[in-house]
């Protein structure tokens, strides 16, 4: 009941965002940090995803203070309406909620994609996925509601509403049609930086909050698991290819987040096959620590991008903020699943669920290693993408001469968030899997252990990693001092001329190696080499043809044909009850 | 002189400086196409990146620059004005040219020396004996021997092939010993004179019979090593006809100087010109592996030579020009005399050509291809950074 009341806050905050757009921010942050307070139970696990989210959202409003300079009024207010739409989301008890949060919150996030005026294209592709969506989860609610005779969230015996839910939510995601698509990318690449953190960090993870609870409210369906994982693995792994190869940070940002809700789908796909109940409870923290860690993650990753000159790589610059520059590693480190960071505990945990089921044998322990690798390979893959921001947008080029916004506090403030986190990670898992050995001076609850029975597969000590990496280096420090450094100039064969070196080349292995499948093509358009994405060449073609046969049928059929108009109605009538009694 | 100035008459040869040599004629006029080399473009994407003049992985000093949008290599340009030397020829005897004109490229110091000779020959209209023009053939094939070794081996050192690296070198090193017992010094100083050649032939035979049979095994091996012809295989596939020597021959084109009558009696040996149809840097290869032991038969066929009695360089004046099969390609030499000093003298290097071939075949690579190109084509820059004053 309480929880109700950070709605109302931020409907206010939305109001007052109309005339002061600082003070919508802050409404942001106090209505999030309430919402923490009023919604979120350590003992129940869904309501992690509301830490999750408001941690973000607090973020968000923090950063926005000192960003929203070139924006509009509407930046603010339309913030605060989809934040409320997706706290709706989050506490909602019944289908009709979760559709009106959904609704809540895609309408002002097509006001903000659609802030960019230089194109249009992003907010209306924005749009049409979102309705798609919509429809979707629509479609799955009737479902349930024919199944359970009820509009609440209850057991549903049958496995209808999960599918189409579940394909809802991950249109959301940026993983249907064809596995991935382009279209996450292009809208969250178009919306203002501190919009695309909420947008990439939290509306997506809307979508995995939404199948998670349809998971737990229906039959264990084992194909749906293996279509989670079929669907996951691939969109892992080119979503890190195109990660990779893209020119532009804020869409490599995006098909990062693609990566990382992928990497949450498979897991979800792990959670549905696996019949162990140790290694199910495993797999859901895993869920968990892997939404958290991308969640602030992503926020942090966009901030950063935010802060740059433009939003190309070739438009970048070194940011003066030697502290923006230490929490940009960071951020791209927890990305690129690396110790010590809360992404690498989210890495290690996701690989340790797939490597155990495989002891499970049969079918599924086969598909467990061998998506298990497509992940490893994924994030090997999406290393080289964080890198290439990391190199090419923090630390090459020259420096950037004019004052940074003091948001860059933020970032580095992520950074160590995500360390902390990390630190702290022992008290997110479950106690089940926490645990010690005091023989080597690692003490009871200081240890977290992968298992799937009685016996440990595998294990981290957080806190150790952190202590022993903090102590090395002080210890570094403390015997060493800061090292001599000797500035020499470039050697370049001799000669003076210098070209720097430049992230299109960075990545351009990955252009020729995967020339079939990327249809990459040299020289053409005036191009040195271009590629191709086939699944969105895919979708737009579908797109087009549906536009056509629309046209056809109703400018050649039903125009001013009453009759004709009269057997479509009807005609629809009897398909959506047939497929309601089907259903049923 | 063998050669007359006018109208473009046979296969290209290479040019220096307003003149452009055929194979049958000097001309001031360019074959179609020569100076037609399409300009590139920087396209979005692309950079320079410079490889050289003074980096590891290069025999000599050469500005390449690779423009690249990564990885793909779309465009080459090579300078190698690093090494240019000016060599002040002119007015100077016959006797003190020769000295700077071996040392031109000491690796292929015999090409240079004997070419310019032959030039010098033609212009004062000097008879040369059977003997001599065989100690030339032979001097010319232990030069071809050692550097055709010397380009395998450099072809096997980025295929990270350190064995066969190795005993190429142990058998280059066996040929350079080879030369300097038959002409008393490595790279043939000092060994030849107009009409004349101090070179002796004895015993040499067995010892380069060794080094043949050596060689077979380890071009064998090469033959047979996947990952070796993986990487010369497609790689630098030359497209145009204006090409010269083994880069002709592995496309081929029955290009080779030594079929020529009237230059050197190659047609009582047993040479053939070893040709191929690959195109690439592996038909390169192949022929200059074939020529090795070509070569081998060549000079066994030679019979024992002598040196031959040094004569009176007489002081006449006139034109001449020579042209003869180095290692790497046709390498020509143009002399004026004027009472026994040089007055004029220029010379086409094959680099001319082969850079030109090389830049052509760069494109569209990648940068691992880059080495193996470069090596296949057996380019002397020294040649080339030459200024003649």
């Amino acid at each position: 009941m309480f929880s109700y009341i950070a709605i109302a806050i931020l409907g206010i905050s939305a109001m007052i965002g109309l005339f002061q757009k600082k003070g919508a921010y802050i409404g942001i942050l106090a209505g999030s940090a309430y919402y923490i307070w009023s919604g979120f139970n350590p003992s129940d696990q869904m309501s992690y995803f509301v830490l999750i989210a408001s941690l973000v959202w607090i973020l968000v409003s923090l950063y926005s203070l000192s960003y929203d300079r070139h924006y509009g009024k509407w930046l603010a207010s339309s913030m605060a309406l989809m934040i409320m739409g997706m706290i709706i989301i989050l506490q909602s008890t019944n289908y009709l909620l979760l559709i009106t949060g959904w609704e809540t919150m895609s309408v002002p996030a097509y006001v903000i994609v659609g802030m960019n005026k230089k194109e249009s294209a992003p907010a209306f592709t924005f749009m049409m996925f979102s309705e798609f969506s919509t429809i979707l989860i629509i479609a799955g609610a009737v479902f349930a509601f024919f199944a359970t005779g009820t509009l609440f969230f209850t057991q549903v015996p049958s496995f209808g509403p999960l599918l189409l839910i579940s394909l809802g939510a991950l249109i959301k995601m940026g993983m249907t049609p064809f596995m991935i698509s382009e279209w996450l990318p292009i809208a969250h690449g178009n919306a203002p930086a501190n919009a695309s953190a909420a947008l990439s960090a939290t509306m997506t993870l809307m979508g995995v909050f939404v199948i998670m609870r349809m998971i737990l409210i229906s039959p264990d369906v084992t194909w749906i698991g293996f279509l989670f994982l079929a669907v996951g693995s691939i969109s892992i792994l080119f979503a890190s290819i195109y990660a990779y190869i893209s020119e532009n940070m804020k869409m490599l940002a995006g098909f990062s987040t693609i990566e990382n809700n992928a990497a949450i789908l498979s897991a979800m796909g792990l959670y549905l096959v696996a019949s162990e109940v140790v290694l199910k409870q495993f797999i859901f923290a895993t869920i968990i620590i892997f939404a958290l860690s991308h969640a602030i993650s992503k926020t942090g990753l966009f901030f950063s991008i935010g802060n740059s000159p433009g939003e190309y790589f070739g438009e970048s610059d070194q940011p003066t903020s030697y502290t923006q520059r230490v929490g940009t590693m960071l951020i791209t480190m927890s990305l690129s699943g690396l110790f010590p960071t809360l992404g690498g505990l989210a890495t290690w945990m996701l690989l340790e669920a797939f490597f155990m089921e495989a002891y499970a044998g049969g079918v599924p322990g086969m598909s467990a290693i061998v998506i298990g690798s497509v992940i490893a390979l994924g994030e090997g893959m999406a290393t080289g993408s964080m890198m290439k921001i990391l190199a090419f947008g923090n630390l090459f080029h020259r420096k950037l001469e004019k004052k940074q916004p003091p948001n860059h506090a933020v970032i580095s403030g992520i950074g160590l968030l995500l360390i902390f986190l990390f630190a702290i990670s022992i008290f997110i898992v479950s106690g089940t899997f926490i645990s010690g050995i005091p023989g080597v001076l690692v003490f009871n609850g200081f240890m977290i252990t992968s298992r799937f029975g009685p016996a440990v597969f595998g294990l981290i000590s957080p806190d150790y990693v952190v202590i022993l990496i903090t102590a090395f280096s002080i210890a570094a420090y403390a015997l060493f001092r800061k090292p001599r450094l000797r500035d020499v100039p470039v050697w370049n064969g001799g000669t003076v001329e210098v070209d720097p070196y430049t992230s299109y080349a960075y990545s351009n292995n990955i252009r020729l190696m995967l020339r079939r499948v990327l249809r990459t093509k040299t020289g053409a358009f005036g191009n040195a080499v271009t590629v191709i994405d086939v699944f969105w060449l895919i979708m737009t073609d579908i797109g087009k043809g549906y536009r056509a046969v629309s046209k056809f049928i109703t400018l050649r059929v039903m125009n001013s044909s009453i009759g004709w108009y009269m057997i479509y109605m009807i005609a629809a009538f009897l398909v959506m009850m047939l497929i309601a009694v089907l259903a049923y | 002189m063998r050669y007359k100035f006018g109208e473009p008459s046979g296969r290209y040869i290479g040019h220096w400086g307003k003149y452009h040599v055929y194979a049958d004629s000097i001309s001031e006029i360019a074959p179609d196409g020569y100076n037609d080399l399409p300009v590139h473009k920087m396209a979005p994407g692309e950079f320079n990146f410079q490889y050289g003049p003074s980096t590891g992985g290069l025999m000599e000093s050469v500005g390449i620059t690779l423009t690249t949008p990564g990885e793909l290599i779309n465009s080459v340009a090579v300078d190698p004005s690093y090494k240019a030397r000016s060599l002040k020829l002119k007015g100077k005897s016959i006797g003190e040219a020769l000295l700077l004109v071996e040392r031109i490229n000491g690796f292929h110091a015999a090409s240079n020396s004997l070419s310019f000779l032959m030039a010098v020959e033609d212009a004062l209209d000097l008879e040369v004996t059977v003997e001599v023009q065989k100690a030339r053939i032979l001097q010319l094939e232990l030069e071809r021997i050692r550097s055709n070794l010397e380009v395998i081996k450099r072809l096997c050192e980025p295929a990270g092939f350190g064995v066969p690296t190795n005993q190429l070198g142990y058998l280059r090193e066996k040929v350079s010993r080879i030369i300097s017992g038959v002409a008393g010094h490595r790279f043939f100083f000092g060994a030849n004179a107009p009409g004349c050649s101090r070179v002796s032939s004895s015993g040499i035979n067995e010892k380069l019979s060794e080094v043949g049979q050596e060689f077979q095994r380890l071009y064998a091996g090469l033959l047979e090593s996947k990952i070796f012809l993986n990487r010369l295989q497609n790689n630098g596939v030359t497209k145009d006809s204006l090409l010269t020597g083994p880069a002709a021959r592995a496309s081929g084109l029955r290009y080779d100087s030594r079929t020529v009558r009237g230059e050197l009696p190659y047609m009582e040996t047993p040479f053939y010109p070893v040709v191929r149809e690959e195109k690439d840097c592996f038909g390169r290869f192949c022929v200059r592996g074939e020529e090795v032991l070509n070569s081998i038969d060549i000079i066994a066929s030679l019979g024992s030579l002598k040196e031959t009695v040094r004569t009176e360089i007489p002081k006449g004046s006139g034109e001449g020009c020579a042209r003869l099969e180095s290692p790497q390609g046709d390498i020509f030499y143009y002399v004026q005399l004027k009472n026994g000093s040089i007055e004029d003298l220029w010379h086409v290097s094959p680099g001319t050509l082969n850079i030109r071939a090389f830049r052509e075949s760069m494109k569209g690579n990648i940068f691992t291809d880059f080495h193996f190109n470069w090596e296949s084509f057996g380019i002397w820059i020294s040649e080339l950074g030459v200024v003649i004053q």
